[in-house]
């Protein structure tokens, strides 16, 4: 009897906004899937409409699981799924399919299993195992980074190396934010600031691909290119603006529909959604994310820990670095990199990593006033 | 969890507490960047760039690469690609549907209801943005119209699509094939083990059947794309403007297909058609080169235009073709194998030369029959032959004789001789789906039906009425190897493919498979040079002389050699036996086989005909003469100056075989 007062407690603290919110986001995806998938030159696209909607079911069933689970748990498997994480990016530099150049999946037939989006996710539990213990109100110093630096380093190098810079510098990005959240010690960050601009130029002559300095060439100035690179670019801009405010549609943004736009399924659906259905649309979407980002940084002020609260951020900030990015590359802001819209874009890796980590956060929310 | 854990907690979270300040900070950051960009481009910039994606764009458009040509022995065209025009009508920009579809209905001569139905269709399926397309392959005069009406429509449009054309129509379409758009269900499967840069994608026209289908890879050619001005109804429009996002896009070249020499003879193949369609026949040819295995003619019928596939064949008449019980999209000649009746004869007369069973003095009594235990065994001739040797027996294609032979040899020694002549296995040519074809003997039969030889099928066998099976093109194959003493080479129809610059990729040479005059294996069997020139005159006899059941056939001046078959497709009643075969109905009429080579002395063809259900062997003889004619005309017209072309028509002979 006792058992099933605290079970429908445990339901009742449930935040249902929250998965609301979430909910939103897919019908948007949804509907704009279907658009960018039944084009008059979409043919055999029709069947990732099907496997989407599968891989959201799966998702919020991933999504329960989690918030059921006591998030502590990832504190005892941070480094065993470390591990792993980092064999699969090798074995996919090996093994792995490669799709536009570069080499990003292992094919388990049913599902193309993507180790770059997980990683991100596996380094958020890391970086939180290491810092939920440490008391350091004045900041960290050079000692306390040494070790996770060299941690993040290792799986940041690898997912570049495919090559995927994008995911490569979203996952630093990401972990850079729990570090300055932790707080560091000033002259680590001066120092830090100076390196990344004597890095740059370094990185730019010896690291960078062609095509890469291209992107970054053509997002200064499109009209260099406006064949190649910043063909893109241009399409998609004009995709977003001819919407205007209500936009031309469902089904009728002649962009998306005729093809202008490249990966309109994937990495330029908000293109899509802005051309189909205007500033009405894309606000409403942007707002949607920008209220999801909120809760999430709510639970990381309300979590009972440490733990909770760096997962939580960690999550957060890299759900923030992928929206902002992908709006921002869609929209003419920032550069070309592949990035997809989290819960919104086509794709069973993010889906799927997405949803396990928002039932992190559902599960720090849960447990907040747990005594 | 303690109290004392709780307040801990707590406590060590305060450490945190001043910093989600910044974290809301930045996102409301984030916001205001996306909302001011957004507002930027949709609200304040909208308008021009709504007008610019309905105006200018560039797009990628494929285009597709030629299909390399197919080419005869000699160069002449048998296949090639031209352009072809359709007219499409994209939903979206019609004003008024039933409008147009009249107006359309009465320039292209098409119904009206079936224009609204295809628009309907496609609307429901492929949105408004797609192009339906109205009629396919115009001719000039409709385009100029069309291009007219473009201005008051413009939804509508004239495309310039490369369509196949098949120089030879029907003649021959079971070899060269058809193409036509790669279905949902074959893409994956052919996609499988493509590399990238050739991996098929849907609406890309693929071969579908023959050489197109063997050698599609070769003669596919690599699609190029450009990038194109169009408006946002993708029109192409006038290019030349500067635009404002700088110039044109250089796009990809695209690769033609690589162009196939053929052994095949235009002239010969059109005259194997011409004959079959003359004598209104139903069946198969093989014309070969019996010196080098190259196949100058192939031809079935009935037959089928592959040019309707080109241009998008209607749903009739693929359920025409596909329902037609004589299977005119199936190259029989390689596909199908059949009973050799009495052309396997000349094989067990050189068993039985080489086995020294008989010499070409020995002679068999015919009376019209033979009783062998239990049963009678008919000869075809009612009242015998009386005694023949094997020039004789051969002729007039006695069964008693052969009888005698297939007895006194079994079953295993003719497989033998018939292995060796190219029987029983495949020749090899470069086709799909080739028959083996069947050379029974006891092993075989144990293994295949669990049973013992019986020593009557020795005698059905012998005539070639048994379990023996062999296509057309191993019966040609066979007879070369007879007018070449011989020399079994590999049937082939490649002679040379070549890129468009003239790049040779692969030239073919004969292969010979068999030399039946050596030894090749320890168990193997031999056949002397004697024993062909004793068979090759038998084979001569049978048009030259007065009794052999070809002589209505011969071409005065040059001697053909050759031999005739009749298959009973039934077990026949005693009453039925000697009934007049045309009186029968159709499907049980005897099927008719001719193969022959000329001239005999210095053989230069040699070819087997099939004729379905043709009753005589004979059926096969006029096709026989036409296509010896038309090689003799064409590449030894000295051979045959002394000739009267004009034969007398031959009536089937009554009671030939």
């Amino acid at each position: 009897m006792a058992l099933q007062v605290q079970e429908r407690t445990t339901l009742k603290k449930v935040d249902y906004n929250f998965a609301l919110v979430i909910f939103a986001l897919h019908i948007i995806g949804l509907i704009n899937l279907y658009s960018a998938t039944h084009g008059p030159n979409s043919k055999g696209m029709a069947t990732l409409f099907v496997s989407q909607i599968i891989y959201i079911i799966v998702g919020w069933v991933i999504f329960a699981a989690l918030t059921l689970i006591d998030y502590k748990i990832f504190v005892k498997l941070a480094y065993p799924l470390y591990v792993l994480n980092v064999i699969m990016l090798v074995v996919v530099m090996f093994f792995g399919h490669t799709s536009l150049g570069a080499q990003r999946w292992i094919n388990l037939g049913f599902f193309k299993y993507q180790p770059s989006e997980t990683m991100k996710l596996v380094m958020v539990f890391l970086i939180a195992k290491l810092f939920h213990t440490h008391v350091k109100p004045q900041g960290h110093s050079f000692k306390d980074l040494i070790i996770p630096t060299i941690l993040v380093s290792i799986p940041a190098f690898l997912v570049i190396k495919q090559p995927d810079l994008g995911t490569g510098l979203l996952l630093v990005g990401a972990i850079a934010t729990m570090f300055l959240f932790v707080k560091v010690k000033r002259n680590v960050l001066v120092t830090a600031v100076i390196g990344i601009l004597i890095a740059l130029p370094v990185a730019w002559k010896f690291a960078l691909r062609d095509y890469q300095k291209n992107r970054i060439h053509t997002f200064l100035d499109a009209s260099l290119d406006p064949r190649g690179a910043g063909y893109n670019s241009i399409q998609s801009k004009i995709a977003v603006g001819s919407g205007k405010f209500f936009g031309k549609g469902f089904r009728k943004g002649t962009q998306g529909q005729l093809e202008f736009l490249p990966e309109r399924h994937t990495d330029f659906i908000f293109s899509v959604l802005s051309e189909e259905h205007g500033f009405v649309g894309s606000i409403t979407t942007l707002i949607l994310y920008i209220i999801l980002l909120m809760m999430g940084i709510r639970t990381a002020s309300q979590a009972k820990d440490k733990f909770g609260v760096l997962l939580t951020v960690g999550i957060m900030s890299i759900l923030f670095l992928h929206v902002f990015i992908n709006i921002g590359m869609t929209t003419g802001i920032l550069p070309i990199v592949g990035i997809p819209l989290p819960l919104i874009s086509y794709g069973g890796s993010n889906m799927l990593t997405t949803m396990f980590a928002l039932g992190i956060v559902s599960s720090v929310n849960l447990r907040k006033f747990l005594f | 969890m303690s109290p004392f854990d709780l307040v801990e907690s707590s406590e060590d979270v305060k450490e945190y507490q001043n910093r989600y300040t910044y974290l809301y900070g930045t996102v409301i950051l984030a916001l205001v960047i996306l909302f001011l960009r957004l507002w930027y481009l949709q609200i304040f910039k909208g308008t021009e760039l709504l007008k610019f994606s309905e105006q200018n764009q560039i797009k990628e458009e494929k285009i597709n690469a030629p299909r390399g040509m197919m080419l005869d022995r000699n160069g002449e065209i048998l296949v090639d690609s031209l352009p072809s025009f359709n007219v499409t009508l994209t939903p979206q920009y019609i004003e008024n549907t039933d409008d147009i579809a009249t107006e359309l209905a009465s320039t292209l001569n098409i119904k009206k209801e079936d224009i609204i139905k295809k628009v309907k269709q496609s609307r429901r399926q492929n949105g408004v943005f797609k192009p339906v397309r109205i009629k396919e392959d115009i001719n000039r005069d409709e385009v100029g119209k069309i291009e007219r009406m473009i201005i008051d429509n413009p939804g509508l449009k004239v495309e310039m699509v490369i369509k196949r054309n098949y120089l030879l129509d029907k003649s021959g379409s079971q070899l060269f094939g058809y193409v036509s758009e790669v279905s949902k269900e074959e893409l994956p499967q052919l996609n499988a083990k493509r590399k990238f840069e050739f991996k098929l994608k849907s609406g890309d026209i693929i071969g579908k059947a023959g050489l197109e289908k063997r050698w599609d890879f070769e003669l596919r050619g690599v699609d190029g794309a450009r990038f194109v001005e169009v408006d946002a109804r993708g029109r192409e429009i006038a290019s030349g403007k500067d635009l404002i996002l700088g110039g044109y896009p250089e796009g990809a070249d695209y690769v033609p297909g690589h162009n196939i020499t053929l052994t095949i003879d235009k002239d010969i193949q059109q005259a194997a058609y011409d004959s079959f369609i003359k004598n209104k026949h139903t069946g198969s040819v093989v014309v070969l080169d019996p010196n080098t295995g190259e196949i100058l003619s192939m031809v079935n019928t009935p037959s089928y235009d592959p040019n309707y596939f080109s241009t998008g064949i209607s749903p009739e008449i693929w359920s025409q073709l596909v329902n037609d019980p004589f299977k005119p999209l199936r190259n029989k000649a390689v596909q199908d194998h059949y009973a050799p009746g009495s052309t396997f004869k000349t094989i067990v007369a050189i068993a039985a030369l080489e086995e020294k069973l008989i010499t070409t003095k020995t002679t068999f009594s015919c009376p019209g029959y033979m009783n062998f235990g239990r049963r009678k065994y008919n000869c075809w001739r009612k009242h015998g032959h009386g005694p023949v040797n094997v020039y004789q027996a051969l002729e007039r294609s006695c069964d008693v004789f052969f009888y005698h032979l297939g007895i006194d040899l079994g079953i295993d020694k003719i497989a033998k001789y018939a292995r060796k002549l190219g029987l029983g296995s495949k020749t090899g040519i470069e086709l799909d789906n080739e028959r083996t074809g069947l050379v029974p003997d006891t092993e075989w039969k144990k293994k295949a039906l669990g049973e013992e030889w019986q020593p009557g099928e020795n005698l059905s066998n012998a005539i070639g009425q048994g379990f023996n099976l062999l296509s057309p093109l191993q019966m040609a194959t066979s007879y070369a190897a007879i007018a070449t003493n011989g020399k079994v080479f590999r049937p082939y129809l490649i002679k040379k493919i070549e890129s468009i610059d003239s790049k040779v990729l692969k030239v073919t040479s004969p292969h010979l498979i068999h030399n039946a005059q050596k030894k090749e294996n320890e168990n193997d069997v031999t056949i002397s040079h004697e024993t062909f020139q004793i068979v090759k005159q038998a084979l001569v006899d049978v048009f030259e002389k007065e009794h052999g059941t070809a002589r209505g056939y011969k071409i005065p001046g040059l001697h053909i050699a050759g031999k005739t078959g009749t298959v009973q497709l039934f077990q026949l009643t005693a009453e039925t036996v000697f009934a007049k075969c045309e009186n029968k109905p159709l499907k049980h009429r005897h099927h008719g086989w001719m193969a022959a080579f000329a001239p005999a002395e210095n053989p230069l063809i040699a070819m087997a005909v099939h004729i379905e259900h043709g009753c005589h062997g004979t059926a096969a003889g006029p096709t026989i003469r036409d296509i010896t004619l038309a090689y003799f005309k064409k590449y030894a017209p000295d051979m045959i100056k002394n000739l009267n072309v004009k034969v007398k028509e031959i009536v089937t002979p009554q009671e030939e075989e």
